[in-house]
């Protein structure tokens, strides 16, 4: 394996770690795999060439635009469609989740049809390293993935707020007797998941294009990442985002490149039946 | 008019099938399957590639197609041991993505993405052009009647209550001394039977199938017609399945009334309506709109 | 008591929603007309323009009267390409709008797969597909394709780059019967020692498109060709420029039209592409630019959407000249309308249909190309351009007549 493709490996960790850490917080507390992610990263993106493009906002100032106008749009999902399911199973509770994914990506396409759009801002070449090529922007986008999982540790193990997610995600029964308001966590956290999806939009944005499917085409990765490390784990979101990003390179030296979606899939089969909770996550009884 | 609802008929047959067979699977037993599209796509291409490279008479690729959905359902089956469902469902996604991916690649034998024709039709040359549809309509009918009266027969017998007994806590339900897995093997595999057999009938109906035809939105509509029908009922199933399919196709009509949205919004529009079709009916009848009636099956069980 | 209800109540609608169309058939003495395009899905970036042709043709002869005094009516349904619901929607068409033809499809998959519909109920099919299974699948002799077959898009792009002394290149195709073939065409020609390594595909779709770009660059070919679509051609290209590579690009113009230029801005710049150019200086294309509101940028603008509003307009023209609505005398009569010399050139519907009352002969010269039809319907000798993209325009580098 060339230095060029840890190098790939590294960057397409960077785009997957942070959505792989709000799924799996995302997880801990609605308890289902929501494929409703796929349909948030779109709105992110399209939210922030809304800004930057037709309304001539720099970049960061759109992305942050985009952040919040994700922000909204999950927890609006979260009031509107999920909070009213709660006694549903988790399986009904994802045909949801898809259903919104369709909703969101068709409304997109409703508003601004399927042409590829980006980013107003150039391409960059890149930097020449030890034979391996990276650009100014991929290491952009892995040191504020380096960030956000710092943030979020920071969060979940040194504020008030993150003790009482963690709480609610381990045991909610507990955590209400503990006198935790589970509504007010719910909210917090869908909020903080939606800001990073809606950052993933614009990173998608930048490194493939914009279009109404960019959201979908990461969901399987961001899911086997988020498995991999264990749910619930920041860390191991980002170890499991590295080590799909390693398989997926790894593959093209085995197997015919068009196999190369399968990975995700293959990953996940592989790791749960070897060990269900993931490389760091801890054991949970099964069911 | 009468041929188009004659035809329609067919395909909500398909969807009727496939739909039992996951209400078998999940409805009753409480396995995920998020593969059906692999499994459709499975008995399409095992039956269509019998008859087209080795000339085996549809009467026999039919059966085969219908034999390869139960081993692959068994083998699927085995995962559901070691996984949590959520998880399985992903699985079973990757497992209906991966028959995809080896249709569309192993192009030398399937004709990947070329798509591959199919002339062979079950009584084909017995029976004139213009009374096929209907004689189709009819055979399809009699296999949604077969799936139905064979998961009607398993919900009703004292192993539908096993199942249901399983789907509400499988480790109460072993420690009752029942064989979960044989079990859920069994089910999986009379889901995949079926599910190849839909697939089947599928192919010599259209007679050209193409990797395209089975992504994995094939499998979201099964879901749907279960959940919206009511899992677990097998009569519910079969309304789910046509409201699905009425929705789907009726809301074309739309179109024809208005030249105020052209093709692109309006399909845009559809598939949103068919999300909060979903949305709403689970907002106001949560188990669908035909129920499965309680059962008390843990009082049963150790009765 | 309740589920009675529901059911009921659900049943009447079911039948409401079905029997409504009925009502809504073409009104007596209309011609109906089903247009079946890809809006969403693969050909999504596509399908609308085709939409819009189809829709402005109908529009414009309505106004002027119709044909054979009777009015078209055009129903109009996405394929969303994908032949699962593709087939459903021609049964629509087929049986409940009694279509006389199904124009506009456009990938092969949805072609054939309501092909077997299509034949048995005696309906024209038009459309802008690769296969080279499609004249196989046509028994009926109903089937008109309004482009070339891929494998000569392939050799068309392999004799335009020849002259230009590359030594060495790489290959990678999109993973679909059109662009496959296409690249087996170039490969045909540019011969297999010119190749550094085995060609390979990537799948659309894919998260990202990284180890592939790697792979292809490895060996550092002059040049690489990269049959493809446009929403996975720009996330290539994005990748294949921040990997540095400072080669030659070759790609299809279908990939490289205006989104793709304003998605990769300048760094598009040097990219070489080719295309069956809707003959660009004819009057035909001029004509489109201005029905569609278009400026004429010099380059080649929608490559489907030029050949709806030839399929439309060598339907129409075909039925006048019939002087019936029955589809095989209509199906003959596309020929007689488009295809064989000394006869008039026409390039709009409009014209043709003057040209036809004044007891003419016509050839419908089109948009998409001067539209001449082998016995097989499929389109003959379009020409071929090569272009270069230098500031964010297309420069014509050669053409060539196939």
């Amino acid at each position: 394996m060339s230095l060029q493709m840890i190098v790939n490996a590294l960057v397409n960790a960077a785009l997957i770690a942070p959505p792989a850490m709000a799924f799996s917080l995302l997880f801990g507390i609605l308890r289902f795999p929501n494929f409703a992610i796929g349909g948030y990263i779109t709105v992110g993106a399209f939210a922030a060439y809304t800004l930057n493009v037709p309304l001539g906002l720099p970049l960061p100032l759109a992305a942050a635009g985009a952040m919040t106008f994700t922000a909204l749009v999950v927890w609006g999902a979260h009031v509107v469609v999920f909070r009213p399911m709660q006694g549903q199973s988790a399986i009904t509770l994802l045909v949801v989740s898809i259903a919104v994914t369709l909703i969101l990506e068709n409304l997109i396409r409703l508003f601004f049809s399927a042409d590829v759009r980006g980013f107003d801002i150039p391409l960059q070449r890149p930097w020449n390293v030890f034979g391996a090529r990276i650009t100014p922007e991929q290491v952009e986008i892995i040191v504020w993935s380096l960030v956000i999982g710092v943030m979020l540790h920071l969060l979940l193990a040194h504020t008030r707020i993150g003790r009482a997610m963690r709480a609610v995600a381990d045991n909610p029964m507990l955590a209400a007797i503990r006198g935790v308001s589970a509504a007010h966590v719910t909210a917090f956290t869908t909020a903080i998941c939606g800001a990073l999806f809606g950052l993933t939009g614009v990173f998608a944005g930048l490194d493939l294009v914009i279009e109404p499917l960019v959201g979908w085409n990461l969901t399987i990765p961001i899911f086997a990442a988020a498995i991999l490390g264990g749910i619930g784990s920041p860390y191991g979101a980002i170890l499991g985002a590295i080590l799909v990003g390693l398989a997926e390179e790894a593959t093209i030296l085995v197997l015919p490149s068009t196999y190369k979606i399968a990975v995700g899939f293959v990953i996940i089969a592989v790791l749960l039946l070897v060990r269900p909770q993931g490389l760091l996550g801890t054991a949970e009884i099964k069911k | 008019m009468s041929v188009y609802l004659v035809s329609m008929g067919t395909y909500v047959g398909f969807f009727m099938i496939l739909a039992l067979a996951l209400n078998l699977q999940w409805g009753i037993t409480g396995m995920v399957n998020f593969g059906i599209a692999g499994f459709y796509a499975l008995g399409a291409y095992t039956s269509g590639l019998l008859t087209v490279r080795l000339g085996v008479p549809v009467g026999l690729a039919i059966p085969a197609a219908c034999l390869a959905g139960l081993g692959l359902g068994a083998a699927v089956a085995l995962l559901s041991v070691r996984l949590r469902e959520d998880f399985l469902a992903i699985v079973t996604l990757g497992v209906g993505e991966m028959i995809r991916l080896i249709v569309l690649n192993e192009d030398q034998i399937t004709e990947g993405p070329r798509g591959l024709r199919i002339e062979a039709r079950p009584f084909g040359t017995m029976i004139a052009p213009e009374h096929y549809p209907l004689f189709y309509l009819g055979l399809v009918a009699a296999c949604v009647l077969l799936a139905y009266a064979v998961c009607e027969a398993i919900r009703r017998a004292p192993m539908g209550r096993t199942l249901r007994a399983i789907r509400e806590d499988d480790v109460v339900a072993a420690v009752l001394g029942k064989n979960v897995l044989l079990h859920r093997v069994r089910i999986f595999a009379v889901g995949g039977f079926f599910m190849g057999l839909a697939g089947a009938l599928y192919a010599h109906y259209v007679q050209n199938i193409s990797p395209e035809v089975f992504m994995p939105v094939v499998a979201m509509f099964i879901w749907m017609s279960v959940i919206v029908g009511g899992a677990g009922n097998n009569r519910g199933i079969l309304l789910g399945a046509g409201a699905v399919m009425v929705f789907l196709e009726g809301t074309r009509f739309v179109g024809d009334f208005t030249d105020a949205l052209d093709a692109e919004k309006m399909s845009a529009l559809r598939i949103i309506g068919i999300g909060l079709l979903l949305i709403v009916t689970l907002r106001l009848r949560p188990r669908g709109l035909l129920p499965e009636r309680k059962f008390n099956a843990s009082s049963k069980l150790s009765a | 008591m309740t589920t009675l209800m529901t059911r009921r109540t659900l049943l009447a609608s079911g039948v409401a929603t079905l029997a409504a169309p009925s009502i809504l058939r073409a009104q007596e003495g209309d011609i109906a007309i089903g247009s079946l395009t890809p809006n969403t899905g693969g050909g999504g970036p596509f399908g609308p323009n085709i939409t819009a042709s189809h829709k402005r043709v109908a529009d414009a002869v309505n106004a002027a009267g119709g044909i054979l005094g009777r009015q078209i009516r055009l129903y109009q349904e996405n394929s969303e390409t994908n032949p699962e619901t593709a087939v459903r929607a021609a049964d629509k068409l087929i049986n409940v709008n009694q279509v006389l033809a199904i124009i506009g499809t456009w990938s092969s998959s949805v072609t054939l797969g309501i092909m077997p519909k299509c034949q048995s109920a005696g309906v024209i099919q038009m459309c802008t597909s690769s296969s080279s299974d499609i004249p196989v699948a046509d028994e009926k002799g109903l089937v008109f394709n309004f482009q070339p077959l891929s494998p000569i898009w392939g050799r068309a792009i392999a004799d335009l780059v020849l002259s230009r002394s590359i030594e060495s290149y790489a290959l990678m195709a999109l993973n679909n019967d059109f662009t496959r073939s296409m690249m087996d065409g170039f490969i045909e020609k540019v011969g297999e020692d010119a190749l550094v390594q085995k060609p390979f595909y990537y799948n659309a779709g894919q998260s990202s498109y990284r180890s592939e770009v790697t792979q292809l660059i490895e060996k550092a070919p002059e040049a690489v060709f990269i049959p493809s679509y446009v929403t996975d051609f720009t996330a290539v290209y994005k990748e294949l420029y921040r990997q540095g590579y400072a080669g030659v690009v070759i790609t299809t113009s279908l990939s490289t039209g205006d989104q793709f230029k304003e998605a990769v801005g300048a760094a598009g710049d040097g990219i070489i592409h080719g295309f069956p150019v809707p003959a660009l200086n004819s009057p035909a294309y001029k004509q489109y630019l201005d029905e569609a509101g278009l400026e004429d940028t010099g380059s080649v603008q929608h490559p489907f959407g030029t050949a709806g509003r030839d399929q439309m307009s060598a339907l129409l023209l075909a039925i006048e000249k019939a002087g019936t609505a029955d589809r095989a005398a209509v199906a003959r009569a596309v020929w007689d309308v488009t295809t064989g010399e000394g006869k008039t050139a026409v390039y709009n519907v409009a014209d043709g249909l003057a040209a036809l009352r004044a007891g003419e002969e016509i050839n419908y010269s089109g948009a998409s190309g001067s539209l001449e039809f082998d016995e097989e319907g499929m389109v003959l000798g379009r020409d071929f351009q090569l272009s270069e993209i230098r500031d964010g325009k297309d420069v014509v580098l050669q053409r060539l007549e196939y």
